[in-house]
């Protein structure tokens, strides 16, 4: 299988262009051209004002983890592993533990989630088969500047709010 | 060898070993006839119905497996569409009040319900009325944990205990959709062999207070090794993993089928023999009580042996065929007394003449075939004698009160090659730490003189060396694996004409050879 040539043209050989001058200022007018006209009406621009202007995150946006609980603000996983067993990044480290409230036999004592390592997939999400771990928090952004706080640990899974309603999730194809 | 029969299955003309049921006969070739409440090591009980298979121009034309000889000429019939209909509603029945709690069950993955429901059923429930409600989570005693939900009443731990322990602590009670596995009031579970229940049931019914919820089995990787915990030598699986940013640990033992050795079962104190393997391990060489590194260590460890007139070696009777071998080797050149003096592992009457043996070293009889001393008077003759003992893994404290042991050992120096950080090994000058039976290969001779060998079956984060290893870092002169298997060709005439790799999966019965020998 050879490697097919195509010899693609030289630009830049004419005279006009080989003086430089005039070719910068045909640049310069395009580039001022759009300056102006933006800064006259920057209504067309398409560009979000970000930080300013937050994006609006649909519900099926893959964001930040969160682990939902029972009514009772209990953990609703039961440790069974699916979503570890799942992750493709190989960035959920869960431990699993007794649990003696009745509500089911097992429970994560750990539940450790990487986000360094995350590559936001939604596996979790899709295998869990109690619903318990989503991907509806709607923070996309997540900043820091030391390694350990990116592991996110069972507590800070489970105080953080979904952002979205409960009809507009199901809506949403979960 | 037993007769071969031929016979077909699916009109597939097969060869298979007579005297065996068809699902013994036809599984050995590969073909799985599926059966919930048949266990070779229990027999056939055919309460569960799921091993139907048809014969065709037969009479009865439908057949429980289990029960059925293998005939010449018979024509079984596996995937008629009959057969599938009731293989299909057999699994719909196991599953009417089954509880269906995998993500929260042990089981799940190596679970017969999960296999057999995805090769045979893979329907919705069509049950409309609540589950019958039965126990769950209940203490049946010596770490079993049962819920009667998720029994299919196949009655196999029934049967262990019955036949096997003949302890009978288990029975079913009740009848039809009731029936239900239960203990008799106030009288648990108390066999040396319970936990063997926990393996032989097929579904999440029965499963281990100590491995509950560690691990889901499908992480676990499975390693082949010989128990070390008696002389039997038992066959076990070594499940281990290692999880993210942790070391490589063994979360259990499960019994290995080897029908000369221990057969299908393992006991218990084998079965939690795993967990020192985890803890307590010497981990660090040292210095006195500092830790050094190990290269420091061993150097003053050969400035020692320079320095000693008289050294005397013990070894521990639980170490490989190979060890000895090495540390025999380094007696040798050292001009060293060795021993393998240790009484104190042996536990008399706390055999039972089914697996557990009052000797808790796994190779003692090595020690002999290899001509290695093992009296106390001896031994301790020569520590006396001796400015320097060099002790491979053999825990004195067994043996010795600790008072005693210092006695004895007084004006001795000490360098203890050992896997664990013993009272003992505290005791001395050096430690060197080495890896423990999972972590080498070896093998070694069983009270029934048979020889087994193992693979390593983990690597830990931080691998030790074997002790043959160490040794030869002493000074041992046989360096590599083919000069150890010679010397044992010399000593072990078993051995002579066989290939290191060659030894029989299920051991090698010395005693066979022998007398093969006598005669030729």
């Amino acid at each position: 299988m050879g490697a097919q040539v195509k010899t693609i043209e030289r630009k830049g050989s004419s005279l006009q262009e080989r003086l430089y001058l005039p070719e910068i200022f045909k640049g310069m007018a395009t580039t001022f051209g759009h300056l102006w006209r933006n800064l006259l009406d920057n209504r067309k621009l398409y560009v979000r004002h970000y930080p300013e202007v937050q994006p609006e995150i649909p519900v099926r946006w893959r964001g930040r983890h969160r682990l939902t609980t029972h009514e009772d603000q209990t953990v609703k996983c039961v440790a069974c592993f699916m979503c570890q067993t799942n992750c493709p990044a190989n960035c959920i480290m869960i431990e699993a533990g007794e649990r003696l409230d009745g509500k089911a036999e097992k429970m994560p004592v750990k539940f450790n989630i990487d986000l360094l390592e995350c590559i936001y997939c939604g596996y979790c999400v899709e295998a869990c088969p109690v619903d318990a771990i989503r991907m509806d928090t709607g923070i996309f952004s997540v900043t820091d500047n030391n390694r350990e706080s990116f592991v996110l640990g069972l507590e800070e899974l489970l105080t953080t709010p979904g952002a979205f309603s409960e009809e507009e999730y199901k809506k949403g194809g979960a | 060898m037993a007769d071969k029969i031929k016979l077909f299955v699916n009109g597939v003309e097969v060869e298979v070993e007579a005297g065996k049921n068809l699902i013994d006969a036809v599984g050995a070739v590969g073909i799985e006839i599926p059966h919930l409440c048949y266990h070779p090591a229990l027999g056939a009980d055919g309460n569960c119905r799921m091993c139907l298979v048809g014969i065709e121009d037969g009479r009865p034309p439908l057949v429980p497996a289990c029960k059925t000889p293998a005939m010449a000429g018979m024509k079984v019939l596996l995937d008629a569409a009959h057969i599938k209909k009731i293989q299909h509603d057999v699994m719909e029945l196991e599953l009417i009040n089954h509880p269906t709690d995998c993500p929260v069950c042990d089981q799940a993955g190596e679970c017969k319900l999960q296999d057999y429901y995805m090769a045979f059923d893979q329907a919705e429930s069509r049950m409309n009325v609540p589950q019958v409600v039965k126990g769950k989570k209940m203490d049946f005693g010596a770490g079993v944990v049962h819920d009667q939900e998720r029994c299919v009443v196949c009655g196999r731990c029934v049967r262990f205990c019955r036949q096997i322990t003949k302890t009978g602590e288990l029975g079913i009670i009740n009848r039809t959709d009731d029936a239900r596995v239960n203990i008799f009031p106030g009288r648990p579970l108390s066999n040396r062999y319970a936990g063997n229940v926990v393996d032989l049931c097929p579904v999440g019914a029965m499963t281990s207070r100590d491995f509950r919820f560690k691990q889901r089995v499908w992480f676990l990787k499975k390693a082949p090794g010989i128990c070390h915990g008696c002389a039997k030598g038992c066959n076990i699986t070594i499940d281990h993993n290692r999880e993210k940013y942790k070391d490589d640990i063994i979360y259990r033992f499960r019994p290995r089928l080897n029908e000369q050795v221990n057969g299908y079962f393992i006991c218990d104190a084998g079965r939690l023999s795993y967990k020192a393997e985890n803890e307590g391990r010497l981990t660090e060489a040292r210095l006195g009580n500092k830790a050094r590194p190990i290269d420091d260590v061993l150097a003053a460890c050969t400035r020692e042996i320079e320095r000693a007139e008289k050294i005397a070696l013990v070894l521990s009777p639980n170490c490989s065929l190979e060890q000895m071998a090495a540390v025999q080797a380094l007696a040798e050149k050292l001009g060293a007394f060795l021993s393998g003096y240790s009484d104190g592992y042996i536990k008399p009457g706390d055999g039972d003449g089914y697996l557990i043996q009052d000797d808790k070293a796994a190779n003692r009889a090595g020690l002999g075939l290899l001509g290695i001393d093992c009296s106390r008077e001896a031994f301790e003759s020569a520590v006396q004698q001796a400015q320097l003992l060099i002790n491979f893994n053999n825990d004195l404290t067994r043996s010795y009160k600790e008072s005693d042991l210092k006695k004895l050992l007084q004006g001795t120096k000490v360098i203890a090659v050992s896997s664990h950080d013993t009272p003992g090994t505290a005791l001395a000058d050096l430690a060197i730490p080495v890896a423990s039976y999972s972590e080498y290969a070896g093998s070694v001779v069983n009270c029934d003189n048979i020889l087994q060998s193992f693979a390593k079956g983990l690597s830990k984060n931080n691998d030790l060396a074997d002790i043959c290893a160490i040794a030869v870092q002493l000074g041992s002169p046989l360096g590599s694996p083919k000069e150890r298997f010679a010397l044992l060709q010399q000593s072990i005439s078993a051995l002579k004409d066989l290939e290191p790799d060659k030894i029989p999966a299920q051991g090698l019965n010395l005693n066979d050879s022998e007398a093969a020998n006598v005669t030729a």
